[in-house]
C-alpha cells in the first residue's frame, strides 16, 4: 500500500461508493467541474456524469433541503459544504427537518444523506473559513456527528456514514487535508460509529482529543515524553462513553482538547460525563484546553488553535496538582 | 366561472355530475370535521388545531388531479387535500388526538400529518422549509426514472422565506416535475397578503423562468381548469410550474389566536362568497342536486365524524416509552440511558 493524504483518501472512497453503488449523488457548490474547493471530488464529473455529481446553485439550505428530499425518495445523497462556516443558512433544514424527519414520521421516512464539510482553522482563512462549530451539531438528536483525525479514518468513517440509514454530519479537519499520509487499504471497509480509538496507551494522564488536534496532542505527547492515554473520539455524536469512563478511571487526570470554543464545547461534555461517573478517580480538576471564545481572528489564527505549549501547559497542571 | 361556459372549453368537459357531487361531498366532510375539531379543541379533547375552512375547493381539487404516485408535499392547512386522496378520518383523529394507533406515534401537534400510504411526505411548522425536499423528490423521481410528480403547497407567507426561493430556482435549474401551489388565503397569522408581498405571488416565478398562473382557488372549476393546464406542463416533463390559488382563510390561523384583533374582513361559514356555498348554488342552479340533497350531505358528513371522533377516543395514548423510539434507527446509548432514567423515576 502507498500512503495517500486525506483528500486523496476521501476522493478515492467516494469514487468507489459511486460505481458501487448508483443511488449515490455528489451535490455542492463547485464539486463538479472544479473537483470541489479542496478537490475532495475532483474527477468524479467526468466519470458519473453531471446526473450524479451536481453543480448546485449558491444555496446551502436548498444543498441540503433538496439532498433530504432525494434521501427521503431512495437515493443515497453525499453532500458538500464548501465550509463549515456557509452552513449555517441551511441549519434549519439540518436542526428542524433532517434530524427530525424519522422521529416525526413514527420512523417510516428516513434521511440517510452524509453531509461532508471541511472544518478548523490554520489555512489562514479568516473569520468565514475556518471554525470549528461541532457543538451547533452535537446538541442536535437525531444527527450523527463525525471527524476523522487521518487518512485511513477518513475512508472507513465515510463508508460507515454512508451505511447508516440516518443524517450524518462529517467534519473534515482541513488542516490536515494534505499534511498527514497513511497507508489506507484499496477496498472499502467500514469504522464502527461511536467507537473511538486509542493512540496511546499510557498511566499519568488522559487526553481526550478529536480531529484537527490529534497531532498536535500526539506531538506534544511524544516530543515531551508524556505518558498518556491518548484517545481520538472519532465520533462526538454519540461519544464512546466507555472509552472516556475508562480512561478517567485509569490516570485519573482528564485533559480534553479541541480547537472548537470551550464554552460549551464538547470537552464541557466530556467533563460533565466524567464528573457523574467517575469523580472519585478523579486525581485533578478536569482541564480543557481550547480554541478561545472568540471569532476565529484572520491575523491571530496560531494564537487561537490550541498550541503545544499550551496543551504541555495543561499536561503539567493536572500531572503537579 | 360558469359551469356551463366551463364545460364549453371542453377542459372540464369530462367532470360528470358524479364527480362534482363526490368533490362537494368531501368539502362539506372537510368543513364538518373543522368544526368538530376546533369544539374538540375547545373542550380540551384535542390539543391544537390550525383551521381549514374557506380552503377546501383548490384542495379538493388538486386532490382530484393528483395522481396515486404523485409525491404531496402539503402543508399543516390542507385537510380536505388529505381527504380528497383518500385519507381515513380514523387515521386524521388519531393523529389528532395523538392516540396510540397515531402513525407518528404522538410526536407531532395537530394537523402536522405524514400519510406515507397516501404519498403525504412529512409536514413541519415551519414555514417553508418542505419546499427544497419537494425538489429533492423529484430529481429522485426523475434519476430513478420513476412515475409521478410532485405537488407542494404552501400559503402566501412561505413566499416570503428563503426556502421558497432556493426550491423554485433548484426546481427550475434541473427541470424538475414539481408544481408548487401557493394557496393565498390573504393571511400569515396577523400579517395579510398585502403587506407580505408588493408582488403578485404567481409572477414570483418569472425570476426563475418558471410559469404561473393565479386561479380562483374558491371555485372548484376554475381550481380544476387552472390546476389541468400547469399539470399538463408539469407531467410533459417541461419543468416546474407556479400557481397562486387565491382563497380564504374563514377562521383565525389556529387555535392560539385570535383574529379579531388584527383583521376586520369577515366571510362567514355559509355566507355568499363561501367556496362550498358557490358550489351548493352552481349545482342547484344546475340542476344537479336539490335542497334535499345538501341537508342530506351534511346530516350525513357530521354523523360519520361524530361516529369515528367517538370510536377513535376510546383508543389509549401512545406508550411513553416508545419517545425514545425512532430518533435514529437504532438508539444509541444516550437514548437508552435516558429511557431508563425515564422509567427509573416514577
Amino acid at each position: 500500500m502507498t500512503q495517500i493524504n486525506m483528500v486523496q483518501s476521501l476522493n478515492k472512497s467516494l469514487d468507489q461508493l459511486m460505481a458501487e453503488d448508483e443511488r449515490v449523488i455528489v451535490l455542492g457548490e463547485d464539486v463538479g467541474r472544479d473537483g470541489g474547493v479542496f478537490r475532495v471530488t475532483d474527477t468524479l464529473l467526468n466519470k458519473y456524469g453531471e446526473e450524479r455529481v451536481i453543480d448546485t446553485p449558491l444555496s446551502e439550505l436548498g444543498i441540503i433541503g433538496m439532498a433530504a428530499g432525494m434521501a427521503m425518495h431512495g437515493l443515497k445523497p453525499i453532500a458538500e459544504i464548501q465550509f463549515q462556516d456557509f452552513i449555517y443558512p441551511a441549519f434549519d433544514q439540518i436542526v428542524n427537518n433532517i434530524s427530525k424527519i424519522r422521529y416525526r414520521t413514527g420512523g417510516r421516512y428516513s434521511i440517510p444523506l452524509v453531509i461532508r464539510t471541511p472544518y478548523g482553522g490554520g489555512v489562514r482563512g479568516g473569520l468565514y473559513h475556518s471554525q470549528s462549530g461541532e457543538s451547533y451539531f452535537v446538541h442536535t438528536a437525531g444527527l450523527t456527528v463525525i471527524t476523522p483525525s487521518n487518512p485511513y479514518d477518513a475512508k472507513g468513517l465515510l463508508v460507515s456514514a454512508y451505511k447508516r440509514n440516518d443524517p450524518v454530519i462529517f467534519l473534515e479537519p482541513k488542516r490536515l487535508y494534505r499534511s498527514v499520509k497513511a497507508e489506507v487499504p484499496d477496498g472499502l471497509f467500514e469504522i464502527e460509529i461511536g467507537k473511538a480509538a486509542k493512540l496511546k496507551e499510557g498511566d499519568e494522564v488522559s487526553i481526550i482529543t478529536y480531529g484537527s488536534m490529534v497531532p498536535t496532542v500526539m506531538n506534544t505527547v511524544e516530543k515531551n515524553g508524556i505518558n498518556a492515554d491518548v484517545i481520538d473520539l472519532r465520533t462526538l455524536l454519540p461519544m464512546d462513553i466507555d472509552a472516556i469512563i475508562k480512561t478517567a478511571k485509569k490516570t485519573g487526570r482528564v485533559i480534553t482538547v479541541h480547537e472548537a470554543p470551550r464554552t460549551l464545547g464538547v470537552g464541557a461534555e466530556i467533563s460533565a460525563l466524567i464528573a457523574e461517573r467517575a469523580l472519585d478517580s478523579l486525581l485533578a480538576p478536569i482541564v480543557r484546553v481550547a480554541g478561545y471564545d472568540i471569532p476565529f481572528s484572520y491575523s491571530h489564527e496560531d494564537l487561537n488553535i490550541p498550541s503545544e505549549k499550551r496543551i504541555m501547559s495543561a499536561i503539567n497542571r493536572v500531572l503537579e496538582y | 366561472m360558469d359551469y356551463a361556459e366551463a364545460l364549453n372549453m371542453g377542459i372540464v368537459g369530462n367532470l360528470s355530475n358524479e364527480q362534482t357531487i363526490s368533490a362537494y361531498k368531501t368539502a362539506v366532510l372537510a368543513r364538518t370535521l373543522d368544526i368538530k375539531i376546533i369544539n374538540a379543541q375547545r373542550q380540551g379533547i384535542i390539543g391544537f388545531h390550525v383551521p381549514n375552512q374557506g380552503q377546501e375547493m383548490i384542495q379538493i381539487a388538486i386532490g382530484m388531479l393528483s395522481e396515486k404516485d404523485d409525491f404531496i408535499f402539503n402543508y399543516y392547512r390542507d385537510l380536505a387535500l388529505l381527504l380528497q386522496r383518500g385519507v381515513p378520518l380514523s387515521l386524521i383523529f388519531d393523529q389528532m388526538l395523538s392516540n396510540s394507533n397515531d402513525l407518528q406515534k404522538g410526536r407531532q401537534m395537530p394537523d402536522h400529518f405524514s400519510f406515507k400510504e397516501f404519498n403525504f411526505t412529512t409536514v413541519q411548522s415551519p414555514v417553508g422549509a418542505h419546499l427544497p425536499l419537494a425538489v429533492g423528490a423529484a430529481y429522485s423521481i426523475k434519476y430513478t426514472k420513476k412515475k409521478g410528480i410532485v405537488i407542494a403547497t404552501f400559503g402566501d407567507g412561505a413566499t416570503s422565506t428563503s426556502d421558497f426561493h432556493a426550491a423554485l430556482n433548484l426546481a427550475s435549474v434541473y427541470n424538475l416535475s414539481v408544481l408548487f401551489v401557493c394557496e393565498n388565503n390573504g393571511w400569515a397569522i396577523s400579517l395579510p397578503s398585502s403587506k407580505q408581498t408588493k408582488a403578485e405571488i404567481y409572477k414570483k416565478g418569472a425570476a426563475y423562468n418558471i410559469p404561473g398562473k393565479r386561479v380562483d382557488g374558491n371555485d372548484l372549476i376554475s381550481s380544476l381548469l387552472g390546476l389541468q393546464e400547469a399539470l399538463n406542463y408539469v407531467r410533459d416533463g417541461k419543468g416546474p410550474y407556479l400557481v397562486e390559488a387565491t382563497t380564504y382563510r374563514i377562521g383565525p390561523h389556529s387555535t392560539s389566536d385570535d383574529p379579531k384583533k388584527y383583521r376586520s374582513d369577515e366571510i362567514t361559514d355559509g355566507s355568499e362568497n363561501d367556496p362550498i356555498r358557490r358550489l351548493e348554488n352552481l349545482m342547484l342552479k344546475m340542476g344537479v342536486v336539490d335542497p334535499s340533497f345538501i341537508q342530506s350531505v351534511k346530516a350525513q358528513a357530521k354523523e360519520e365524524i361524530d361516529k369515528t371522533m367517538d370510536e377513535r377516543m376510546t383508543i389509549p395514548p401512545v406508550d411513553p416509552s416508545t419517545m425514545f423510539d425512532d430518533v435514529y434507527e437504532s438508539p444509541s446509548w444516550i437514548q437508552e440511558e435516558e429511557r431508563r432514567e425515564m422509567n427509573d423515576s416514577d
